[in-house]
């Protein structure tokens, strides 16, 4: 079924099979869900960011996909922790900066520096949730079936199924390419020539059966009507819909509450 | 239904292409990203707005299949598209001069869109090294926010002059059987 | 009414292209099988095209004549209408996957769903096309893993679930094995009587299995249009498609004097039989 392992799942795309509760929700209030918390991020403080961190973390590792949190967090929150660390706590001139021997910290900018981390984990982790418990494809049929237009939800499907496929390619004609002497590894000029060499044979290639996948789809009567009849949406129950507005509804409150106070 | 079928399938291709080019420069280990190419193509072929939804969703992808912080720069990638495909209708990708130009002016542009997420979203930070660049020009007493533009400044121009570049070598090679197809295309002239 | 009738249709591609069909005309009528034989660059692609209603596109106009189905050029159709009316099946598995769909299932009901049948119809049509395509154990597989062959059952499959009356092929099976490609000629000739089929093809086998009528394309002309044997014993055709072995040893018997001269070359394994035995018994 959708939503089980697959050749996509665990190279391409983030998603990890599982049918925790998360799994389950329907993912338009899933993405409801996001949207919120993208809006919220600027109006909620710090200790509210690390609560909604540490309770999507969790969701993610009852959901399965722990260790592609702790990937994530690894390769892209501790770098930005590092170079906050320097810029913010030690770099930049504030008033408050306490001298430490070798290196001066301001508490200020500490302030600062976590704040902007605690913000973009909590984004990058409710994102990661989203991601992890999401198959493209079912969101795409829970799109499609409240009336998104076909052509965006084209673009949105057509690539992930077709970045395993290119990718082959592109590692084909890169193999080609050095077969017939194709330098990779040499001097900056070398390698800034090679870069055109690999890529415009490979977008050439795309764009050749353009016209085919155009007519075919024509073809096949896509856009001809406004709606198209999809099979087997993800379910939809009454509570999510009544979250959905609510969340929506909360986004102008949080505003409204944040410029009173 | 405001684009066509063949559009569509242009832009894409064009997505999957901004996606699978990060890899080839990994392979070739350029410190460049040159990760909208087929936004600007798009651009090139199809007008602004095509280019602008093509960069987007690019964004969108990546954050479905690696990165969801990357997916915050879509100001960027949608304004990269915007002013390619305005620069192609005022004809600035017609020979290479002119599309030089046009890679030095998305690459300002784009700059300037990015600084303020930089800035506010990430402190400052992209992850990337012209951090360490970031860091020096802080250090040695300047602004955060000129800092990180001039830190990002240089490696950008001379990504996006790469970028269009190969843009227009792909587009001027395509058979006028292929972009007779793309009435932009047409009014833009090659 | 012909359901298609090409009048004296001149095209080529681009404004100064080199003339890919030449002033060419054919008739077919509802429920024909019909084979269109040519060699690369006879225009045989690009004709499957015209009949499929992938032509004439804007940028792509005729040069002269034109093609009518049920009486009106494709152009004049709705997307709807044509969808239903024609399908096409092409040579490369992988163009023909719409790249909307996740799963084998998908892709199917993907046409349908387009349609905007009620959700009943779709599955029952699915239903139909899966067994007859025999891809029962395919549903769940993201299509682009396929195999080719499984893959062009699958264009098939999503080209018959659309009820067209016209099906047209275009060297369908020219990346398969032999047993593949026997398996999927089968499929094929087994296809409701009342759908007209147009297969294109470089080989003379494949033809053979499921059409009744035969014509000879050459360099953008029908210079056959017959049976089987009016098409093999134009002199064009010896250098489109060889001859077949079968047919081959006939002609050297013949060469040879041993032969009863008046009767047909043999183009298939059972005809030979027959000939041989009669003319062993003479």
């Amino acid at each position: 079924m959708i939503g089980q392992a697959g050749p996509t799942t665990g190279r391409t795309l983030l998603y990890v099979p599982g049918s925790s509760f998360i799994h389950r929700i329907n993912p338009l209030t899933k993405l409801v869900g996001l949207a919120w918390l993208a809006a919220s991020i600027f109006m909620l403080p710090p200790t509210g960011m690390a609560v909604i961190t540490a309770i999507a973390f969790l969701f993610g590792v009852a959901a399965g996909a722990g260790r592609t949190f702790v990937k994530r967090f690894v390769l892209t929150l501790l770098p930005l922790a590092v170079a906050l660390f320097v810029i913010h706590g030690m770099l930049i001139e504030r008033d408050d900066m306490v001298d430490h021997g070798l290196i001066s910290l301001s508490p200020a900018g500490l302030e600062y520096m976590f704040g902007i981390f605690m913000r973009v984990a909590a984004l990058l982790t409710v994102s990661l949730l989203f991601v992890t418990t999401t198959h493209p494809a079912v969101l795409l049929k829970a799109l499609d079936s409240h009336g998104i237009p076909p052509g965006v939800a084209y673009l949105i499907s057509s690539p992930l199924l077709l970045l395993e496929p290119f990718s082959a390619r592109a590692r084909a004609i890169r193999d080609a390419q050095q077969a017939r002497g194709l330098d990779l590894t040499g001097s900056w000029t070398a390698r800034a020539k090679a870069f055109p060499a690999l890529l415009i044979p490979l977008v050439t290639l795309a764009l050749s059966d353009l016209d085919q996948r155009a007519s075919v789809l024509d073809g096949r009567a896509f856009r001809a009507r406004r709606f198209r009849t999809v099979l087997d949406a993800p379910p939809d129950h009454p509570w999510e819909t009544w979250a959905r507005r609510l969340l929506l509804v909360a986004i102008p409150v949080e505003f409204g509450a944040m410029l009173w106070l | 239904m405001r684009f066509d079928t063949r559009t569509l399938v242009l832009m894409a291709i064009a997505i999957v292409i901004n996606v699978v080019v990060g890899q080839i420069a990994v392979w070739v280990k350029l410190p460049l990203y040159v990760d909208a190419v087929g936004t600007v193509l798009v651009a090139i072929l199809a007008g602004p707005i095509a280019g602008a939804v093509t960069g987007v969703l690019t964004n969108l992808i990546w954050g479905l299949v690696s990165d969801p912080t990357a997916a915050a720069f879509f100001p960027v990638s949608l304004v990269i598209g915007l002013v390619a495909g305005i620069m192609a209708r005022l004809g600035w990708f017609k020979t290479i001069a002119k599309t030089v130009v046009s890679g030095i002016v998305i690459g300002i542009i784009s700059t300037i869109v990015a600084i303020p997420i930089v800035v506010y979203m990430f402190g400052g930070v992209t992850g990337a090294g012209t951090d360490f660049a970031t860091a020096y020009l802080v250090a040695v007493g300047q602004e955060l926010i000129q800092s990180v533009a001039i830190a990002n400044l240089a490696t950008n121009l001379v990504d996006k002059i790469l970028t269009c570049l190969i843009a227009w070598i792909i587009a001027s090679r395509m058979p006028s059987r292929f972009t007779s197809g793309f009435p932009f295309y047409q009014r833009a002239g090659a | 009414m012909a359901l298609i009738d090409v009048r004296a249709l001149s095209f080529g591609y681009g404004a100064a292209g080199p003339l890919v069909l030449d002033r060419l005309s054919l008739t077919i009528e509802a429920g024909e099988r019909v084979a269109i034989l040519g060699g690369n660059g006879s225009g045989k692609t690009t004709l499957a095209h015209w009949l499929a209603g992938w032509l004439p596109r804007p940028g792509m106009e005729p040069r002269g004549g034109e093609m009518l189905a049920e009486g009106r050029p494709f152009p004049q159709w709705s997307a709807l209408d044509r969808a239903t009316a024609v399908q096409f099946v092409g040579q490369v598995p992988m163009q023909q996957l719409s790249g909307f769909a996740f799963t084998v299932y998908d892709e199917i009901v993907f046409g349908p769903g387009n349609l905007g049948l009620p959700a009943e119809e779709i599955r029952a049509r699915a239903e139909a096309v899966i067994e007859a395509c025999n891809l029962r154990h395919l549903l769940d597989r993201d299509p682009f893993t396929l195999s080719g062959g499984e893959q062009q059952r699958l264009s098939i499959a999503a080209a018959l679930v659309m009820r067209p009356k016209i099906l047209v092929l275009d060297e369908p099976t020219g990346n398969f094995d032999p047993e593949s490609r026997d398996s999927l000629l089968d499929q094929i000739r087994r296809l409701p009587a009342d759908l007209t089929i147009v297969l294109c093809d470089v080989a003379l086998k494949p033809a053979l299995a499921v059409a009744h009528r035969f014509v000879l394309l050459d360099e953008g002309r029908i210079v056959a249009d017959g049976s089987a044997h009016d098409v093999f014993r134009h002199p064009a055709a010896a250098a489109v498609f060889g001859v077949p072995a079968v047919a081959e040893a006939a002609a050297l018997l013949r060469a040879a004097g041993r032969w009863p001269a008046a009767a047909e070359l043999p183009l298939t394994l059972a005809a030979a039989t027959a000939l041989f035995r009669e003319a062993a018994a003479c």
